[in-house]
């Protein structure tokens, strides 16, 4: 921020549920925990008196945002504010005015024209058409009131340094293929997708194996019906165009920001749980803002998935960033202990996530955990937090990179069939993936005539090959097939599942990758057709290897092979699993290494060191040292931050250790 | 009866969780369970040595399976459905505790009908409603098929049998205590107020402190000045529960008859007030204890001679008991207890 570097940490504090006279002491608190930066929503619902009439504090001295902003500014933080239009922050009808939601013209719609509900308490509600242009005519109008108040205090006039455009535009958690959107306005932008994408109706009635003679008779499809490979082509672009609504309708909104005036600052997006069974881009949307990030909630136990969704920010966006990254919960949500949020927190550090909002960091109405209390107290929990951002601070944790030198490939194209082919209705593969398990588990099993249910098989393969690279303790990342080029940049090797069913444009991408000399892994099927069924020449990688993984012990093999063939680094190894290490440098050397224990007992890691090493855990000041290893106790469902000290010249003899 | 205003306030972390663990230990248990060892877990490589979790099946029209799935295990590869009769047979081959067949389709059939018949102005619990009988016209209609059939017999109530039911339990422009004790402090505590017919107070233990201020450390001596701080703050109170954790603990897993009785009458929990139906269900269970197995009270003689004012007055207030019962059309408290008990044993795994 101007000649400042400040690290991309915030907290959340929501001042039209608080008293104004608690404003104070809540900000200055967060400022004392160590944040830089204060995020709030703002409710068009809470500011809207009548329709297209708000009060920013005129009337209600609680609603008084730019007051809330200024006084931030007064105390030396910077604020990232997001104005929705979709904000939930557990808020009846999520924030949207009651007027909008029972809107018919704004509402989505099913394939029978019914309106689509959001489930949640306390009250179920019609959630508003991405597409529908008399919603995005409303949000326009609310945003031309937002920029009033907001555009004279962005930075560097005012503190605000971040915007972010509308909240986890995952269709309302009604995202499963067949579910919505069937709105009018949604139809046309089918068929505008179409024309985008065929140029002509003869070619998508090719592509569809259907006979439309002009762009309206392209229905969209209203459940699964394929049953050969040529069938899938429909449903394959309509799980494309559904991405694509998603991204649209952000860009639609961010020029609508900037129209009213809220322009030249950081934009960002989030996504919610369950992000791989989401139909949306986030790289496609990381070219309509400038920082895609994901919401992390989640219990000790789910390691693997807090580290899955880490590595694949860290391998497919520019920064890995958390704008939610939950201290408590809302009621309805699985309970979480603020144990469970602060390992949550330090393992997805361990893993590369290098910015977080702190949600919440001050208490609130339909919420409970967050470190301060509403009244500006800080709870017992806050001093973990602040011995955490203590920590990050004193090792410049921001300006740290965790090196990776192998991507895991999700390819986009299977992750459409398999939210095409999903079976259960709203339980979507977002919502399945959210609840603990995978994007793939209600997907019908169907082969289509193919080598096997691509559906399944290509997370399963992925899965593999991660269970592998972990065992044998190298580093990975991974990488969405869409991501651009430069996201490849720094790997050696790609491994992505492959059958004969394959987008071209993502294959000619692996093949330009092995042409600069990465090594590439794919199987079990060297890809023919495109996503038409129509058979097409694939490039066969050079420095290709073509794997076939029917077992973990396949998929270790060919990992051992890759280990030993191109000597892939394994800083730290640690032992027993399955504890797992991470290590994190600047230009110079390691600085940081994270231990986590995944697991529910309580273990003696044990660290191998390539010198002398004195390690100190930045959170309870704890030392530990040795000559080729470092003992460290781990607790169950444990994550030590680490400092590397350096090589130690002396430990034993004098007893001094000198940390060179 | 949820308010769309409804505001949730006064937890932290502990609090909220030691009071789910209350009332629904699966919840928080499954948090400690160890998590599976796969990202994509598969039945068939599993090591299952219990029956838990629930295993999914997805039929075409001609009843294909086109997908089986177990809650805990993940995909399961070979399954043969041999038909709706077979399913607690299919669930113990494949280690399940429950089993759930349902047609291709039927999933978006029920949001479909939901979608239709819910109106504006309907609050939550009558949004349920809407989805709980599209749910019972699937399966009687054979498209959703459970194993076991728990609420299979259940009718479903309508909103206003809910509402008169509610009435009883928590009238209107009221609220209703429960503070659980862990040695000198409150362990957890929940307020629930009802205005306007709907619920739209749930308050913790930190908001109930900043009502009281500092309690003093005797929970039979503080129960009172929350209470009155309570009354003052928040509403006339319809019942107050007061007790320690160790109590509500064994309490809520406790089947032999006069247990609460016996508690309520030895101050191991103070009711307070004790509205009607709490009286009557307590009287019953006295009297239900008293019939099987008196001679083996603790206190004897005279924990029933405390109990005998709750025996008579069970006497003239039994047809309110029946009247909820009746106007639901099944005992909630029998339904509840059962849950819990499920719910217990689900914990009980690991």
């Amino acid at each position: 921020m101007g000649d400042r570097e400040i690290p991309l940490l915030s907290g959340a504090m929501h001042y039209w549920r608080l008293e104004p006279a608690a404003w104070r002491a809540g900000l200055t608190q967060l400022r004392d925990l160590g944040l830089p930066i204060v995020e709030t929503y703002m409710p068009w619902q809470v500011h809207e008196i009548a329709p297209g009439e708000h009060d920013f504090g005129a009337h209600d001295p609680q609603k008084d945002v730019g007051a809330f902003v200024d006084l931030a500014g007064e105390l030396g933080l910077y604020v990232f504010v997001r104005p929705g239009p979709h904000i939930n922050a557990e808020m009846t009808y999520f924030g949207l005015p009651e007027r909008i939601v029972y809107d018919r013209a704004c509402q989505a719609r099913s394939p029978r024209q019914n309106p689509v509900l959001q489930p949640f308490p306390p009250r179920m509600f019609p959630v508003p058409s991405y597409a529908s242009r008399t919603f995005h005519e409303e949000v326009g109008r609310w945003y031309d009131a937002v920029g009033e108040v907001l555009a004279p205090r962005l930075f560097p006039a005012g503190p605000i340094v971040l915007l972010q455009v509308d909240n986890e535009a995952s269709y309302y958690f009604r995202d499963a293929a067949y579910e919505q959107d069937y709105h009018p306005d949604a139809l046309a932008h089918w068929r505008r997708f179409l024309e985008r994408r065929y140029a002509t109706v003869e070619k998508a009635a090719d592509a569809h194996r259907a006979s439309y003679a002009r762009w309206d008779d392209c229905a969209p499809p209203e459940r699964f019906r394929a049953e050969t490979p040529s069938e899938l082509a429909v449903h394959l672009d309509w799980a494309a165009f559904r991405e694509d609504l998603i991204t649209q309708a952000l860009a639609k909104m961010r020029r609508r920001l900037a129209k009213a005036g809220m322009k030249n600052v950081v934009t960002v997006h989030n996504f919610p749980l369950g992000e791989q069974g989401v139909p949306m881009s986030s790289t496609a949307i990381e070219s309509v803002v400038d920082l895609v990030g994901f919401d992390y909630y989640h219990a000790r136990r789910e390691h693997r998935t807090i580290k899955r969704r880490t590595l694949y920010l860290a391998g497919t966006h520019r920064v890995p960033y958390a704008p939610e990254l939950g201290i408590g919960a809302p009621a309805w949500f699985t309970p979480l202990a603020n144990e469970d949020s602060l390992f949550t927190a330090m393992t997805a550090l361990a893993y590369g996530l290098r910015g977080f909002n702190l949600y919440m960091a001050v208490d609130r109405d339909r919420w409970y955990g967050a470190p301060i209390d509403p009244r500006g107290n800080p709870r017992v929990e806050a001093g973990t937090w602040k011995q955490l951002l203590s920590a990050m601070d004193r090792v410049g944790f921001h300006a740290l990179a965790r090196r990776a030198e192998v991507g895991l490939m999700m390819p986009r194209e299977y992750a459409r069939l398999s939210r095409a082919t999903s079976l259960l209705g709203a339980l979507s593969p977002t919502v399945l993936e959210a609840i603990g398990g995978t994007p793939v588990e209600a997907c019908r099993e169907d082969s289509f005539g193919l080598t096997g249910p691509i559906q399944v098989l290509w997370w399963k393969l992925v899965a593999r090959f991660a269970a592998a690279l972990t065992h044998a303790g190298v580093p990975y990342v991974y990488v969405d097939g869409d991501a651009p080029a430069e996201q490849l940049e720094g790997l050696r090797v790609l491994v992505t599942p492959s059958f004969e069913l394959c987008d071209p444009a993502r294959w000619r991408r692996i093949t330009t990758f092995a042409e600069r000399g990465g090594t590439v892994v794919y199987g079990p099927t060297m890809p023919s057709l495109d996503l038409s069924a129509r058979r097409t020449l694939f490039e066969v990688p050079s420095h290709g290897r073509r794997v076939l993984i029917d077992t973990d012990d396949d998929a270790r093999h060919v990992v051992d092979e890759l280990v030993r063939d191109l000597e892939l680094a394994r800083p730290f190894p640690v032992r027993p699993a399955p504890l797992e290490a991470t290590v994190h440098e600047d230009a110079a050397r390691p600085r940081v290494l994270f231990v986590v224990n995944p697991g529910k007992a309580r273990l003696e890691a044990r660290v191998t060191v390539p010198a002398p090493t004195r390690l100190e855990d930045l959170l309870s000041g704890e030392r530990f040292e040795g000559r080729e290893e470092v003992a460290i106790p781990m607790a169950g469902w444990s994550c030590r931050m680490l400092a590397i000290e350096g090589a130690v010249q002396a430990i034993e003899g004098s007893g001094e250790a000198v940390a060179s | 009866m949820i308010s769309e205003d409804l505001r949730f306030e006064g937890f932290d972390a502990r609090s909220w969780t030691n009071l789910i663990s209350l009332f629904a230990p699966n919840v928080v248990s499954r948090l400690d369970r160890e998590a599976i060892g796969s990202d994509a877990p598969e039945a068939e490589e599993e090591l299952v040595t219990d029956a838990r979790g629930t295993l999914v099946v997805v039929l075409d029209d001609r009843e294909r399976v086109l997908k089986a799935m177990h809650t805990r295990h993940g995909r399961v590869r070979e399954l043969d459905y041999l038909g709706p009769d077979q399913l607690e047979a299919m669930a113990a081959q494949h280690r399940a505790s429950r089993c759930v067949v349902l047609r291709e389709g039927v999933a978006e059939e029920i949001g479909e009908r939901v979608a239709h018949r819910i109106e504006r102005g309907d609050d939550y619990f009558a949004q349920l409603l809407v989805v709980t009988r599209a749910v019972r016209e699937m399966s009687e209609a054979g498209l959703l098929v459970t194993w076991p059939r728990t609420m299979g017999d259940v009718p479903i109530p309508t909103i206003g049998m809910v509402r008169r039911a509610l009435d009883s339990v928590l009238p209107d422009e009221h609220a209703l205590v429960v503070v659980v004790w862990s040695r000198t402090t409150p362990w957890t505590a929940l307020v629930l107020r009802r205005r306007g017919g709907l619920v739209d107070l749930v308050a913790g233990p930190d908001l109930i402190a900043r009502w009281t201020g500092p309690l003093g450390g005797d929970w039979r001596r503080d129960y009172r000045v929350i209470s009155e701080a309570v009354e003052r703050h928040v509403a006339p109170i319809h019942l107050g529960l007061f007790t320690e954790r160790a109590t509500a603990r064994a309490l809520l897993r406790e089947y032999e008859p006069g247990a609460w009785a016996r508690a309520a009458a030895v101050r191991d929990v103070i009711l307070h007030p004790t509205p009607p139906y709490v009286a009557v269900a307590l009287g019953a269970d006295a009297v239900r204890a008293a019939a099987r197995e008196s001679a083996r009270w603790i206190g004897g003689v005279e924990a029933l001679s405390q109990l005998a004012p709750l025996a008579t007055y069970l006497r003239s207030r039994v047809a309110e008991v029946a009247s909820v019962t009746a106007t639901l059309g099944f005992d909630p408290l029998k339904l509840l207890a059962a849950w819990l008990r499920r719910a217990e044993e689900d914990a009980g795994g690991g």
